[in-house]
C-alpha cells in the first residue's frame, strides 16, 4: 500500500512538471506579452520592462529560473496587479474557491448515490420517470443558465417572503454558500445519477445480492452492505475528474454570483497575458487536481479490496 | 416415516416477459423429509431453480408471480412469509447455496463477514461471538488455517474453497432444510466430488434435510435417498432413488439415463439424446408436455395432461402407459426400450 502511494505521488509530481512546462510554452507562444499595451509607451519603457522582469532572457533561461522559483514554492510577482504577489493571491482567494469547490462536490456526490439508488429501486415507476428527466436537464443545461435562474429564483423567493432568506450573491457565510454550490454541482450530480443508477440496476441482479437475501437478511442491510458498497465504485473513479472538471469550472458560477474565488484570476491572467499568475494558478490547480485524483484511487482502494493487491 | 418436514404442494409460478407469460412451474408437489436428501433432477429450463428459489422467495416480483400451492414447513406455510414460529424462513430454517460460488459472494466484504452476517441478524450474536463462530465454521467446512483465511476476500479463494465458505454461511444458523442449486455445476470434477462428501458429512452430524438441484445423474446416484424428475415445470416421476433408477417408470426419465455417458468396460452403445427439445412454456401443450419427443406417445398423450400414477408405494409417473386401459402398458419401459 504505502509503495502503490508513493508510485502514484511520483507519478503526481511528473506530471505537474509536465503541465508547468507545456504551460510555459504555450504561454511565450501566444503573440504580445505582459508588457505590451498602453504601460510600454516607449522602447525605452518597453526594454526597462523586460529587464525588470527578466523577459529580455532567452526562453531556456527564463524557464529555468521559473521552474528554480517554483521548487521553492516562489511564484513570483503580478504584472498586472501592482505589487502582488501571486502566492498571496492563491493563498487569499484558493480557499473561496475549494469551499465553493467542495460543497459542490459533496452535493453533486450524496445527490447522485441517492437519486441513482432511488431510481435503479424505482425502476420504470414514477420517481425513476421524473428524475431521469431531470437528469437529462441536469447535463444539458450549462451552469450558468442555472446560475441565473438561481439568482432570479431567490430574488424572487426573498420578494415574497419580505425578508433576505437567502442572500443573493457574495460570500462570507454559510447562507451565501448553499446555491452557488448547488448550481455548480448539479450537472455533475446529474451524471453521477446516471452513473449510480446503471451500477445499482447491475448489482440489484447479481448472485451475491441473491445470496444476501437468502440468507434472510433485511432488505436495508442488503442494500447497505452488499449493494451501495459495490456500486458506488464506479462514481468514486469518476469522482476524481468530477473534482477537476468543478473546481475548474467554477469561475463562471463564481462570477454570476460575485463571489471572490480564485477562478476570476484565472481567466483574468489568460486574457492579460499575466505570465506569473498564469504559470502559478495553472500549477497549482494541476497539482490540486493530481493530488485529488491520487487521493480518489486510494479511497477506491480502501473501497474495493481487489485493487489493493495490485 | 413420519410427517414430512417440508411438503411442496400444487406450486404454479409463471413470469410475465415481453414475449408473454411464462409458466415456468406448472404444478409442482415434493415431499422432503428430515435427514433425507431429494435430488430434483431435470434439464435446464424445466423449473427446477424456480420452484426452491419461490419457496425461498427469492423470485423477483414483478415479473414473477406465484399463482397457487402451498409450501409447508412442519406443516407451517411458508410461502409469502418470512418467519414462522418466530423464526426466519431464509438463513435460520432454510439454507441456501448456489451454482458458482464466484459471484454469489460479494466482492467487498470478508469470507468471515459475510458467514457472521446470518448469525448476527438472525441470533443477535455480538460481533465478535459471530466472528469466533464463523471461524469455527470454516474449519468445519475444511478450510485450512481458518483465522487467516477468513479475513481474506472472495477473490482470494479458489472456486471450490468459495463453495465450501457458502455452505459454511447457509448452515450458520442451523437450518433444518438446505437447498443445493446445482453447487457442483461450476467446479473441477476432482473439487465436485469432495464438495459432495463435505454435503453428505454435514447432512450426517446434524440432520438437515437436503434438496439437491442438479442435471447430473451421477450426483444423483451418489447422493440422493429420493428423486423428483421434473420436465417443463412438472415433476413427472417421483420416488425413492432405487425406485427411479433402477425401475424408471417415466419414458423421460429413461431418457436421461441413455443420454447419460458411462464407462462399463462391457459396453459399446452409442449415446442417445433426446430428440427434439422441451416445450414452449408460453402456451404449454394441453396434453402431456414430453408427448411430441416421447417414443411411447399415444392419441391420449396429446390430447389429456397425465395424472400421477402410483406404480409402487411412493413411486409415482405422470405418464399414461401407467393407466389400466393403456394397450401397452409401461413393458418395454423397464428393459430399456429407448427412443426408436
Amino acid at each position: 500500500m504505502w509503495q502503490y502511494t508513493l508510485k502514484r505521488l511520483l507519478q503526481g509530481v511528473i506530471t505537474v512538471w509536465f503541465i508547468a512546462t507545456a504551460t510555459f510554452l504555450a504561454m511565450h507562444s501566444v503573440p504580445g506579452d505582459p508588457i505590451s499595451g498602453e504601460r510600454a509607451a516607449t522602447e525605452a519603457i518597453r526594454a526597462n520592462l523586460a529587464a525588470r522582469y527578466g523577459l529580455d532572457k532567452p526562453l531556456g533561461e527564463q524557464y529555468v529560473i521559473y521552474i528554480g522559483n517554483f521548487l521553492k514554492g516562489d511564484f513570483g510577482i503580478s504584472f498586472t496587479q501592482q505589487n502582488r504577489q501571486v502566492n498571496d493571491i492563491i493563498r487569499e482567494h484558493f480557499p473561496v474557491s475549494a469551499t465553493l469547490g467542495i460543497l459542490a462536490v459533496l452535493f453533486a456526490a450524496l445527490g447522485g448515490v441517492l437519486w441513482g439508488a432511488l431510481t435503479a429501486i424505482y425502476r420504470n415507476r414514477l420517481p425513476d420517470t421524473v428524475i431521469m428527466f431531470l437528469v437529462i436537464l441536469g447535463i444539458s443545461v450549462p451552469s450558468f443558465v442555472f446560475a441565473a435562474l438561481g439568482q432570479l429564483a431567490l430574488v424572487n423567493i426573498n420578494n415574497f417572503f419580505g425578508v433576505s432568506i437567502l442572500p443573493v450573491a457574495g460570500w462570507g457565510t454559510v447562507s451565501h454558500m448553499i446555491v452557488p454550490a448547488l448550481v455548480l454541482g448539479m450537472g455533475t450530480m446529474a451524471y453521477l445519477t446516471r452513473l449510480m443508477r446503471s451500477s445499482m440496476l447491475e448489482i440489484i441482479h447479481s448472485d451475491y445480492v441473491r445470496t444476501a437475501k437468502a440468507k434472510g437478511l433485511p432488505a436495508e442491510r442488503v442494500f447497505l452492505k452488499h449493494q451501495l458498497r459495490n456500486a458506488i465504485l464506479p462514481v468514486v473513479t469518476v469522482l476524481g475528474p468530477a473534482i477537476a472538471a468543478i473546481t475548474t469550472g467554477g469561475f463562471v458560477v463564481e462570477l454570476v454570483f460575485a463571489i471572490p474565488g480564485l477562478g476570476r484570476y484565472f481567466v483574468q491572467a489568460v486574457q492579460q497575458l499575466d505570465y506569473t499568475v498564469i504559470m502559478g494558478t495553472t500549477v497549482f490547480y494541476g497539482s490540486f487536481l493530481v493530488f485529488m485524483v491520487i487521493l480518489v484511487d486510494l479511497l477506491y482502494g480502501w473501497i474495493d479490496p481487489r485493487v489493493r493487491v495490485q | 416415516m413420519s410427517a414430512p418436514l417440508l411438503e411442496v404442494q400444487n406450486l404454479h409460478v409463471e413470469f410475465d416477459t415481453y414475449g408473454g407469460t411464462v409458466q415456468a412451474v406448472r404444478g409442482v408437489d415434493f415431499k422432503v423429509e428430515a435427514g433425507r436428501t431429494l435430488a430434483i433432477v431435470g434439464e435446464s429450463g424445466c423449473g427446477k431453480s424456480v420452484t426452491v428459489q419461490a419457496m425461498m422467495g427469492l423470485i423477483p416480483m414483478p415479473p414473477g408471480r406465484i399463482m397457487k400451492g402451498s409450501a409447508k414447513l412442519r406443516g407451517v406455510e411458508i410461502l409469502g412469509r418470512k418467519t414462522i414460529e418466530g423464526r426466519e424462513v431464509r438463513g435460520a430454517e432454510i439454507g441456501m447455496i448456489f451454482q458458482d460460488p464466484m459471484s454469489s459472494l460479494n466482492p467487498t466484504m470478508t469470507i468471515g463477514d459475510q458467514i457472521a452476517e446470518p448469525l448476527i441478524v438472525h441470533r443477535g450474536y455480538s460481533r465478535s461471538k459471530a466472528w469466533a463462530r464463523a471461524l469455527e465454521l470454516l474449519k468445519l467446512v475444511r478450510i485450512p488455517e481458518a483465522e487467516k483465511r477468513a479475513k481474506q476476500y472472495p477473490f482470494e479463494f479458489s472456486g471450490g474453497m468459495l463453495q465450501r465458505a457458502m455452505i459454511a454461511m447457509a448452515i450458520s444458523c442451523k437450518p433444518t432444510v438446505l437447498i443445493a442449486d446445482e453447487p457442483t455445476t461450476a467446479l473441477d470434477v476432482t473439487i465436485q466430488a469432495q464438495i459432495l462428501d463435505l454435503l453428505k458429512d454435514l447432512q450426517k452430524e446434524t440432520g438437515m434435510a437436503l434438496i439437491l438441484i442438479t442435471h447430473d445423474l451421477g450426483v444423483v446416484a451418489r447422493m440422493a435417498d429420493d428423486v423428483a424428475v421434473m420436465y417443463a415445470g412438472q415433476v413427472v416421476e417421483s420416488g425413492s432413488v432405487d425406485d427411479v433408477f433402477y425401475r424408471s417408470s417415466h419414458p423421460y426419465t429413461l431418457g436421461l439415463k441413455l443420454a447419460m455417458p458411462n464407462n462399463d468396460p462391457g459396453r459399446h452403445d452409442t449415446l442417445q439424446p433426446i430428440e427434439g427439445s422441451p416445450p414452449d412454456l408460453f402456451s404449454p401443450p394441453l396434453g402431456c408436455a414430453y408427448a411430441a419427443r416421447c417414443p411411447h406417445s399415444m392419441k391420449v398423450c396429446e390430447a389429456r395432461s397425465p395424472e400421477q400414477f402410483d406404480v409402487a408405494p411412493k413411486h409415482y409417473s405422470r405418464c399414461w402407459l401407467h393407466h389400466a386401459q393403456s394397450p401397452h402398458r409401461a413393458e418395454g419401459l423397464y428393459l430399456g426400450g429407448g427412443n426408436e
